[in-house]
């Protein structure tokens, strides 16, 4: 690699800084409204259109929802503007623990390798006792 | 090495340009352009990934491209207009081939699903590269153009203006160009199908400059306006890290390998369609598109409770 390379490269690298930045004034992007049962069920018809979802459980910022349909658990969680959609065992996400506060769902999956999602009283929703 | 004309390094001021030029439309409100901070920083850092990965494997590249010009079938001369027309269309048809590949098989997916990980669709994810082509070894196929006689500048050069003709089609602010124009180009329109994740839209328009591949080996499909385009991949990935947008599906090849059971699974985890699995338990684009059909034909056996512009839907 010639120093002509890196100097473009460092040159390209400082260009990408500025743009981000740009980007980010510019602030054309708006996050979704907080998910209510509602929108969090537009979402999830949109992601799993062959499933038939229950009630979803809400997290506690508004930003992800996890529902029952049959034996998996569908989950949605936002990301930037968008959602961000997984489905894993429900018997996998009702035992998943709480850490610092969020559900805490491990998936065996390079592209989302673990969803976190804010608990109300720091308690699993879908631990002992609770309603599922 | 690169040709000493090279279209991507002069039309980068263009590229940069451009995308301030859709921002500040989009902030004005006269464009219809979603960018978000953090994915256009993905999106860039993918560009320039992919050059430094482009110049590590460039050396490798050009050897193999000058050994095929030296037994070459015929002298093809760089100076004849007739042998820029000819380049220009079967470069083309080699994009198409390279693109419909990239999609079909997971192997070479897992360098190419980087430039489909973005949920936006705006000028800055025309420059979400691979970083992974050169180990992918897509290039390999370009080297029938030096086979047959092409001079590897003249290659090079040709690749490097397809790449700069893709990259303005990537944009929501264009909506639709004259009809002659949408029936040969590869146009916004055309391409937004492409980075769709719409199961009617799975796996269509592979077309480089020219959609009339596209329309002649059956992959082409017409952006609609009562179906909206949503973007990204089949699973969106679950965070902004560009190692990650970069790198995922080529760990989830590793971590499919390690638990082979046969080399027929093996075989079918490299090479067949991206979601194939043994037993069927993840969804191929095939088996999408299969479910999105039987849905359809389902809503229009029951039109009174479909809503009437799903049920007129013909599949
Ligand atoms: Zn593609
Ligand atoms: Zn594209």
């Amino acid at each position: 690699m010639s120093w002509a390379f890196l100097l473009q490269t460092l040159a390209s690298a400082a260009a990408i800084a500025i743009l981000v930045g740009f980007t980010a004034w510019a602030r054309i992007s708006r996050a979704p409204p907080k998910l209510d049962a509602a929108g969090a069920l537009r979402v999830l018809a949109d992601e799993f259109p062959d499933a038939s979802p229950a009630t979803p459980w809400i997290a506690a910022d508004g930003a992800g929802a996890v529902a029952r349909s049959g034996d998996e658990a569908l989950m949605i969680f936002r990301l930037g503007d968008g959602f961000v959609a997984r489905a894993a065992p429900w018997a996998r996400v009702a035992a998943s623990p709480v850490v610092a506060g969020r559900l805490t769902v491990r998936l065996d999956d390079p592209g989302a390798p673990r969803i976190r999602l804010l608990t109300g009283d720091g308690a699993s929703p879908f631990g002992e006792g609770a309603a599922s | 090495m690169k040709a000493a004309f090279d279209p991507v390094t002069l039309a980068t001021p263009f590229f940069i340009v451009a995308i301030v030029l859709e921002i500040v439309l989009a902030r004005l409100g006269r464009a219809r352009a979603a960018y978000e901070a953090k994915d256009t920083a993905v999106s860039l850092l993918m560009g320039l990934g992919s050059t430094v990965a482009g110049v590590l494997t460039a050396g490798a590249v050009f050897a193999a491209t000058l050994w095929a010009h030296q037994h070459r079938l015929f002298d093809i001369p760089m100076t004849a207009a007739w042998a820029w027309v000819a380049i220009f269309f079967l470069e083309d048809l080699t994009y198409y081939w390279f693109h419909r590949l990239s999609h079909e098989r997971r192997f070479w997916w897992a360098s190419h699903v980087n430039h489909h990980s973005s949920q936006h669709y705006n000028l800055s994810t025309a420059l979400r590269q691979t970083w992974t082509g050169g180990v992918a070894g897509t290039w390999l196929l370009w080297l029938p153009l030096a086979f047959l006689g092409f001079p590897p500048a003249m290659i090079a050069i040709e690749k490097g203006i397809s790449l700069v003709y893709q990259f303005w089609i990537h944009t929501e602010t264009i909506r639709r160009l004259p009809a002659p124009i949408e029936a040969v180009f590869n146009t916004p329109s055309h391409h937004r199908v492409h980075h769709a994740r719409n199961p009617r839209y799975l796996d269509k328009n592979y077309a480089g400059i020219l959609i009339i591949w596209d329309r002649l080996f059956g992959t082409f499909e017409p952006e609609r306006d009562d179906e909206p385009c949503r973007y990204g991949i089949v699973k969106n990935l679950g965070d902004f890290n560009v190692l990650r947008a970069a790198f995922h599906e080529w760990i989830g090849i590793g971590a499919d390998l390690l638990r082979v059971r046969s080399p027929r699974e093996a075989l079918g985890y490299l090479f067949g369609p991206p979601g194939w699995s043994p037993d069927g338990s993840r969804q191929t684009s095939a088996m999408i598109k299969a479910r999105w059909r039987a849905r359809m034909q389902e809503k229009a056996a029951k039109p009174a409770e479909a809503d009437p512009a799903a049920a007129s839907e013909t599949v």
